[in-house]
């Protein structure tokens, strides 16, 4: 085979996902009422921000060969807390700054700081004590989701402040600021990911922790970083769900996690660690969200979506396994 | 006189695993530029020597001289700084990556943009592509994962790494497992180069054809001691076989003795 000819079977495996999401979105078009229009491509978008944003850090955690399944619970902390400080009704606390565009700054790092601290104390049980990430960040799944139950009382907080709710009314070019902000976020991450040292480290310890390790690179601290940044962006997650929803409530963002999970499988991340990239999972993500919209377009009841997902998450991992058989062949 | 200290001194290194003692005092020296063969059975203690060496154990006792300084390797990292580099037996390559990257593995070429490091890809190619060159090592390309190259290839990318990296001591454990006699004997000759250029080598193997082709001197451990310390030419491969095995095969085997 040629290289040239090895390179474009190579590039279309790697962005399978890609080929994937245009094949569905075309078939979409065709067969579903109503569904090629701006409007609704523009909401696809929008409604993949928050499960694209919890997604990038939780692929980042899976590169590194870890797990985290907390980060649904850590962005409802992040949300809860934005609410009850910041929203006027129910239990929020209704709180101003002066001038009133501090808010929307103010309320972002407070939410960052909530995930980077959830995602501190995962990446020290799982490093520092060396505990399985499954049981430490299960574990962090039902504490945190317990302490957003405790501080609300079970309660919700309602009306964010204006200043704030700007994020999520606001639009640029048509399209709503919260899909600017999700692509935001992926092209930033996949930066990191692919053209910075910290990028290539995570991907090589997920690979080969030890090989890592005897070349000097400090596997410890990376593992324990792809924590942070997980919880980080769980944090920026709920912060964005709950400018979406004005508020907070106790149960906010439940099932997150397994959308989250799917957008990464489909995505083309690898559970054991080590391969995937994550423009990938930004495909994953858009995929899910377009099925999950075609299903409300054909007014189908919601529980065939996820039926839906579950038979394309399993697809996925199907998928995944036959293109590493295809590549073993070509090479 | 003034003489200058040996590249590496150990003395009375022990290591114990529990109530196992796999190294009971190993005492030895290494010279810039000098080939050292490390032999001895299966078991004698080579590669937790090694370890010790290459930073990823610690000794339970005694002390690293390097250049007439003492060292205490936390990690391997720091052994690494120290102008120590290892290849080791099992080798050290993420295969979910390529060739470059496993190259460059934690000293990557970057340049800084708005304060952020970026990774500079084609200039990392550029240096590879030259190694292998130099080398003579053929692989299909530098982009491709390592998991689907073969051993000899993999081989061949940390021999080239150690080659280029170079460092003051290079440590080899068992570098030609898995090479043929071609690729064998041009890492046997890439060992003396590399030593011509004033670098230590300690080569581990037990293959003692290949001791007594490359190294300066022989170094055998039995039982976690220095069982005997000669120059190949004033020994014979039977005599090593003794000090391997405390004289009890000498005589044994088809056409010998």
């Amino acid at each position: 085979m040629t290289p040239a000819r090895r390179a474009t079977i190579e590039f279309l495996l790697d962005n399978l996902v890609w080929l994937m999401l245009i094949v569905v979105l075309i078939v979409f078009s065709l067969a579903v009422p109503r569904f090629f229009q701006f409007g609704i491509f523009a909401n696809i978008v929008e409604q993949s921000t928050f499960v694209g944003v919890m997604a990038i850090g939780l692929a980042i955690v899976i590169i590194s060969g870890n797990l985290d399944l907390s980060v649904e619970s850590t962005a409802a902390l992040s949300a809860m807390v934005t609410g009850l400080l910041f929203a006027t009704q129910g239990i929020g606390l209704g709180l101003t700054l002066e001038p009133s565009w501090l808010m929307l700054p103010v309320s972002l790092l407070l939410a960052m700081i909530v995930g980077a601290i959830i995602g501190f104390i995962n990446g020290f049980f799982v490093v520092r004590v060396g505990m399985a990430a499954f049981i430490v960040t299960l574990a962090s799944f039902i504490w945190v989701r317990g302490l957003v139950v405790a501080v609300s009382g079970g309660r919700s907080a309602q009306s964010l402040a204006p200043s704030i709710r700007i994020i999520g009314t606001a639009d640029i070019l048509g399209i709503p600021l919260l899909a600017w902000i999700s692509i935001g976020f992926f092209v930033l991450f996949s930066v990191l990911m692919a053209k910075t040292p910290f990028g290539r480290y995570v991907t090589l310890v997920g690979g080969n922790r030890e090989a890592t390790y005897r070349a000097g690179i400090d596997s410890d601290r990376i593992l324990w970083a792809s924590f942070i940044i997980a919880g980080l962006l769980a944090g920026v997650a709920g912060w964005l769900l709950a400018i979406r929803t004005s508020g907070a409530t106790a149960n906010l963002g439940a099932g997150m996690l397994f959308n989250a999970f799917a957008a990464v499988v489909i995505g083309g991340i690898s559970l054991k660690g080590g391969i995937g990239k994550l423009p990938g999972v930004y495909a994953g993500v858009l995929l899910l969200y377009s099925i999950h919209t075609a299903i409300n377009l054909m007014g189908l009841p919601a529980h065939y979506t996820q039926m839906i997902l579950g038979g394309l998450v399993l697809a996925a991992v199907l998928l995944d396994t036959l293109k590493l058989r295809l590549r073993e062949r070509l090479l | 006189m003034n003489e200058k200290p040996p590249l590496l001194k150990l003395e009375a290194i022990r290591k114990h695993f529990g109530a196992i003692e796999a190294l009971k005092g190993i005492d030895m020296e290494i010279n810039s530029g000098e080939v050292v063969a490390l032999l001895g059975d299966n078991g004698a203690g080579k590669s937790t020597l090694v370890k010790i060496v290459s930073g990823d154990l610690r000794p339970t006792a005694g002390r690293i001289v390097m250049e007439g300084e003492e060292h205490d390797f936390a990690s391997p990292a720091e052994a690494k700084a120290a102008g120590i580099e290892t290849v080791y037996q099992d080798l050290s390559l993420c295969t979910n990556a390529d060739v470059v990257a496993n190259f460059f593995m934690g000293r990557e070429i970057t340049k800084r943009f708005l304060g952020i490091p970026i990774l500079q890809e084609r200039e990392m190619e550029a240096v590879v592509a030259q190694a292998m060159a130099d080398a003579g090592t053929q692989i299909p390309s530098l982009r491709t994962n390592v998991e689907y190259l073969s051993g000899g290839q993999r081989q061949a990318i940390e021999l080239n790494r150690f080659v280029h990296w170079g460092g003051k001591l290079v440590l080899l454990d068992e570098p030609f497992a898995a090479l043929g006699v071609e690729q064998t004997r041009r890492g046997l000759e890439t060992v003396r180069q590399v030593a011509s250029r004033g670098i230590g080598v300690v080569v581990i193997t037990h293959i003692m054809a290949q001791a007594f082709q490359v190294a300066d001197r022989i170094i055998v451990i039995r039982h976690g001691v220095v069982a005997g310390n000669v120059r190949p030419e004033e020994t014979t491969s039977d005599q090593v076989i003794d000090m391997i095995t405390g004289g009890s095969l000498s005589g044994a085997g088809k056409g010998r003795g």
